[in-house]
């Protein structure tokens, strides 16, 4: 484990302390979706390279993409003096849709292209070597000692543009080098982390950190402390569960806001949402009492008869039987593909044809538990479905009610 | 269930019908765009007489080529190298389609967006009558993966010898709309066929010393060329492209090929460079670039290629 996922972490720290920094910069001043487009623009300009005849990997590609990148910042920042005719939100959506099909238009021309420019967003920062880590470490590094000398007048433009500009400073020059470093920035990192992470490593740890302190150098700690928490979180399950590394990253980003939120919110608002959740699995069950919902499962033997539930009892360790033994067939199957072990050819039809017919026959059981279900599922939807519905709108309403008596 | 062949088979049995008013639009403005030939010219033939055959794939194309010779024009959707999963018709092309006299196509689900363009055009479904590799349904595979393909693996034309009953299909179409012509055509794909045996028999004793050769394929879309010349493939990096493997799976891999000496891994042209790099670094294997379709040149150089960098690889131990 240590050796495959030791570098993709050290990527992730590096990415956390960078991004939770520009983070808090890009929700001062309310642009939270410039990263998605300076990472579309870049994308774009690695579609140029393409069609210049250079490749996806090479050092063109990313000077290409840099440029672009840094012509769509430029843009960015010379748009802010005309926030009262155009809103820079807008312009960042429409930067972000153009430069998107500019990018599927220049494909067409160089159709080899198209699915390195998809890997090239989604990133795989599983795949991160030694050498990339590093270079983005030095690359970053020098940004955040440059930020560092200039920090007085990159805070007042984001955080006090009306400060700024009384102070004479030359709010244009200094969203110049804000953008510009960002364009630099997101470059860099969309190449190895891919845009969903990068996002969430400048929005989430920021936006979370400005709910428990008020200094910029508060919000920066805590933002870094959690971007690097729940880096390590999402890395543990992604090798727990066997998941891809980005999108658990990503997903143990998430849940980290959703927690927050959770503690944040007030018991009551807690309460009415568990409410209208009850309301709704209700709801639910009458309406469509095939839908997906584990819990009603879970409680299905109350709703079947006798020689059903001995049925469903008999089919669950067949099936529980079932699976190990494949399992296990499989896995000397693999080992055989493998040459890790040997066996003559005939034994190895009759191995393959055993799996089969023994997948089949579980598949068989399978099909009478999902028989049973949808026999428990058609007397749930009545039973359940309406006193659950009736409960959950009832409870909604006395919390609410009682909200208002006391307002 | 809506079942997309089945609109397909429906348009075969109401063959060239006439362009309905619904399509009149977009012919419209793709002729202006292409500056094709105007509405005069009959359905499916050009001003030279040629019969006008629209292929998905550059494979199926040459093939149809083969076949067709000097008496079809033929035109390709899928640029060589795109993937054809996910590709987006132009309407000069929907308008040449729409035109044309006769569409080839992969069949299965490789060409999901197909089954919503209406064209009325007869179709030659390729993989009609082929055994299919993979084909289990999802039922019986409900402990593995998913797998990208729900019909079966799709990479069927990688075994040369599905070249014969493909031939034969597109020889029927053709003849069928040319029936002045059907000694020609069987007289193109014969040629073809025994240049193709001849091919197939020196591919086969190039490849021969390797036989039973454990490969890693990055995706897979070689089963059935590994089936024909007796590779065995263990093991696919990445069965969904675009879902990255996860670090178990990566750490299982690595330690299966350094345990049992597979050397050997097989990429497509639009494979992850990163994560070929990493698979080869991390399990010391060779890897070799082969391509599923024909880019330049015709069906039978794309084995001969191929098939020369597999040599060149697995004879370099």
């Amino acid at each position: 484990m240590a050796e495959l996922l030791f570098w993709p972490f050290v990527a992730g720290l590096v990415l956390t302390g960078m991004h939770a920094w520009f983070g808090l910069h890009v929700l001062a001043r309310g642009v939270v979706f410039v990263d998605l487009a300076l990472a579309q623009v870049a994308a774009l300009g690695v579609t140029v390279a393409i069609l210049g005849g250079h490749a996806v990997q090479s050092e063109a590609a990313y000077w290409y993409a840099l440029a672009f990148a840094a012509g769509a910042a430029v843009l960015f920042a010379a748009v802010r003096a005309h926030e009262a005719a155009m809103q820079q939100e807008a312009v960042i959506g429409i930067v972000y849709a153009v430069s998107a099909s500019l990018g599927v238009l220049a494909l067409d021309r160089a159709p080899q292209g198209a699915e390195h420019i998809k890997q090239l967003l989604i990133g795989s920062i599983l795949t991160v070597t030694p050498q990339e880590a590093g270079m983005l470490a030095l690359l970053y590094g020098l940004i955040g000692a440059l930020h560092w000398i200039l920090r007085r007048p990159l805070l007042e433009a984001s955080f006090n543009p009306l400060l700024a500009a009384a102070r004479r400073r030359r709010i244009f020059l200094w969203d110049v080098v804000f953008y510009g470093s960002f364009a630099l920035v997101v470059t860099s990192s969309v190449r190895i982390a891919g845009v969903l992470l990068v996002f969430s490593y400048l929005i989430v740890p920021a936006a979370i950190a400005g709910l428990f302190a008020s200094s910029v150098r508060g919000r920066l700690l805590i933002a870094w402390a959690l971007g690097a928490a729940i880096t390590a979180a999402g890395f543990v399950a992604s090798w727990h569960w066997d998941l891809p590394t980005g999108p658990a990253v990503v997903s143990a980003f998430g849940a980290a806001i959703a927690l927050v939120a959770l503690g944040f919110a007030s018991r009551r608002a807690i309460l009415m949402a568990f409410c209208g959740a009850l309301a709704l699995a209700g709801l639910l069950a009458v309406a469509f009492p095939q839908v997906e919902q584990p819990w009603l499962d879970a409680v299905q033997e109350v709703f079947l008869d006798e020689e059903e539930r001995a049925t469903r009892a008999d089919s669950l360790q067949l099936v529980t039987e079932a699976s190990a033994e494949i399992a296990r067939l499989r896995a000397l199957e693999q080992d055989l593909r493998w040459g890790a072990k040997t066996m003559d050819a005939e034994k190895q039809e009759r191995l393959r044809q055993y799996l089969a017919g023994r997948s089949e026959l579980m598949a068989g059981e399978q099909l009478v538990l999902q028989q049973l279900r949808a026999t428990a599922r058609e007397r749930q939807r009545y039973a359940l479905g309406i006193p659950l519905m009736l409960m959950g709108a009832g409870a909604l309403v006395l919390v609410a009610r009682s909200a208002r008596r006391k307002t | 269930m809506h079942d997309p062949e089945i609109d397909i088979q429906e348009q075969v049995i109401r063959g060239a019908r006439a362009l309905g008013a619904r399509d009149a639009l977009a012919v419209i403005v793709a002729s202006v765009l292409a500056a094709a030939p105007g509405p005069g010219a009959a359905q499916g033939q050009a001003e030279g007489g040629k019969l006008q055959v629209v292929a998905t794939s550059t494979d199926l194309k040459s093939l149809v080529e083969r076949v067709g010779g000097d008496r079809v024009e033929v035109e390709c959707l899928a640029a060589p190298d795109q993937d054809p999963h996910a590709l987006e018709v132009k309407p000069a092309q929907l308008a040449r389609l729409r035109r044309a006299a006769l569409l080839v196509r992969v069949g299965l689900d490789h060409e999901p967006w197909l089954a919503r363009l209406k064209t009325g055009v007869p179709v030659v479904d390729a993989s009609r009558g082929l055994r299919l590799l993979q084909s289990e349904t999802p039922r019986l595979r409900v402990e593995r993966k998913a797998h990208v393909h729900a019909f079966g693996n799709t990479h069927y034309w990688l075994d040369p010898q599905n070249a014969r009953p493909i031939t034969a299909a597109i020889l029927e179409a053709l003849a069928n709309l040319s029936p002045a012509d059907r000694p020609r055509f069987a007289a193109n794909r014969e040629a073809f066929v025994v240049l193709l045996d001849a091919k197939i028999r020196q591919w086969t004793a190039a490849l021969e010393p390797f036989h039973g050769a454990r490969v890693v394929v990055i995706h897979d879309s070689w089963a059935y060329f590994a089936e024909r010349f007796g590779l065995s493939i263990v093991a696919a990096v990445e069965p969904t492209p675009g879902v990255p493997p996860s670090p178990a799976e990566l750490a299982a891999l690595f330690k299966r090929m350094r345990e049992t000496g597979v050397r050997v891994l097989i990429a497509d042209p639009h494979s992850n460079p990163s994560l070929v790099r990493q698979v080869a670094e991390a399990s010391g294997a060779r890897t070799v670039t082969l391509h599923p379709s024909v880019t330049d040149g015709d069906y039978l150089s794309l084995f001969d290629s191929n098939v020369q960098r597999l040599v060149s690889l697995l004879g370099g131990r």
